[in-house]
């Protein structure tokens, strides 16, 4: 049988059938839950408009999805390395960059698991409204690259660094970095320092697509641009990951 | 002294009001496909006519919209970001007697009485010529229905809730 399938399937059972796993798909339900009910339950917060509240919808799915692929980017090596199941693995026959694509599939099994569970949601706050089967094609066609590449950039980082827990440390302060966008307004990212950082992060990239499509109702192929930013760091995280990968010696 | 009255009144004319009054005149109307009564979500599109009613051309002509909420205890200006994707209009010349037609676009995010006003500035011009108010209501429109988020809201954790516990029954079951 096929190594990489036998990897990927292995990682996907981790996440799907392990206790663990669960618990974090539960945690990313819950948070998609509490926001949902805040939208119900607040009153300044329902009356949204729809638009907005999609756009904001795929923005905390995308930083969520991220959120998940760095943990299992981080836990699929330097986890694995502390429980002592890294070095078996390295020492079968496979070759890294065999092993490596098994496990690039985990992270993206991880990722498309967190997006169907977050289709329900997307519904349930935005079908009333326009552009929700748009925002539903942009999360998957740009929030795949960007997600993707934090798992790669968790991968990168638990192969170089010594403990999961430093791994997952620098990859968390990578990740608030560039999702900061959510968390700043609108006019602080107008400023010049905002303006630059905006056009090289693929966090931001993804964002302003969101908003152009589902709250500008511009059309997907007008967010050329920020799909060639989140395509170029994409290729460069997998090139750092397969780099990485390959200089593991423990 | 008549001559130092004429020099006076002729003094005062020049820097009058009217001397420094804008060539430009700019007229705004709602557009004739508007809904009747408007509410959160809909699209309504205002109607310009920027004028150079000089008798120079200007250079650098810049038109803006501007729009304000005027309800009681909510008076503030709007930020036009995700109401209109169409903030501003520039020439770089507007010759005498030429005009400007525009249309401004709005999608309307929040419920209440709003005012939308059109300005214009030019490179050396010292006034501001301002359109006409225009005055519209936005209805509420409550967006999310809870019926279609509560079972989705609290039924996903549940179900992974439930695949949890299958998964350690049949783990102790298999021990």
């Amino acid at each position: 049988m096929n190594p990489i399938y036998l990897i990927a399937r292995k990682e996907t059972g981790e996440l799907l059938l392990d206790i663990r796993g669960l618990l974090w798909l539960m945690a990313v339900t819950i948070v998609l839950s509490a926001f949902s009910l805040l939208l119900v339950g607040s009153t300044e917060l329902s009356l949204l408009d729809n638009a907005q509240v999609v756009y904001d919808m795929t923005a905390i799915v995308t930083a969520l999805g991220c959120l998940l692929a760095l943990i299992v980017g981080v836990d699929t090596v330097a986890g694995e390395r502390e429980r002592g199941s890294l070095v078996p693995l390295l020492l079968t026959p496979a070759p890294r960059g065999t092993i490596l694509m098994g496990k690039l599939s985990g992270v993206a099994i991880a990722w498309a698991v967190i997006y169907v569970l977050s289709l329900p949601y997307l519904w349930a706050v935005g079908s009333t409204g326009q552009n929700m089967g748009q925002g539903m094609l942009i999360t998957a066609l740009l929030g795949t690259p960007v997600v993707l590449m934090f798992g790669f950039l968790g991968i990168s980082l638990g192969s170089r660094a010594d403990s999961a827990r430093t791994a997952l440390l620098t990859g968390l302060v990578t990740l608030v970095l560039s999702a900061s966008p959510v968390l700043l307004g609108p006019s602080l990212r107008q400023s010049a320092i905002g303006r630059m950082f905006d056009a090289v992060n693929p966090f931001s990239a993804a964002v302003n697509a969101y908003d152009a499509v589902i709250i500008d109702s511009q059309s997907i192929i007008s967010q050329s641009t920020h799909f060639a930013i989140a395509l170029a760091w994409l290729f460069a995280c997998l090139w750092f990951a397969r780099f990485s990968f390959g200089k593991i010696t423990r | 002294m008549k001559l130092t009255a004429f020099l006076v009144a002729a003094g005062l004319a020049i820097l009058s009001p009217a001397a420094l009054a804008s060539p430009l005149s700019i007229s705004l109307n709602p557009a004739s496909t508007n809904p009747s009564s408007p509410q959160m979500g809909d699209n309504l599109k205002f109607q310009t006519v920027i004028q150079n009613n000089g008798t120079e051309a200007v250079d650098g002509l810049i038109a803006w919209i501007s729009l304000v909420q005027v309800d009681k205890g909510k008076e503030q200006p709007v930020d036009l970001e995700d109401w209109s994707a169409h903030k501003a209009v520039t020439a770089s010349s507007l010759a005498s007697g030429g005009s400007i037609k525009t249309d401004w676009p709005m999608r309307l995010i929040q419920s209440g009485n709003y005012r939308v006003i059109v300005s214009a500035a030019t490179r050396s011009g010292q006034e501001l010529a301002t359109s006409p108010f225009s005055d519209f209501t936005v209805r509420q429109k409550p967006v999310v229905e809870s019926g279609r988020v509560l079972p989705i809201a609290l039924g996903i954790p549940v179900l992974i809730g439930a695949g949890m516990v299958l998964q350690r029954r049949r783990r102790a079951h298999k021990q």
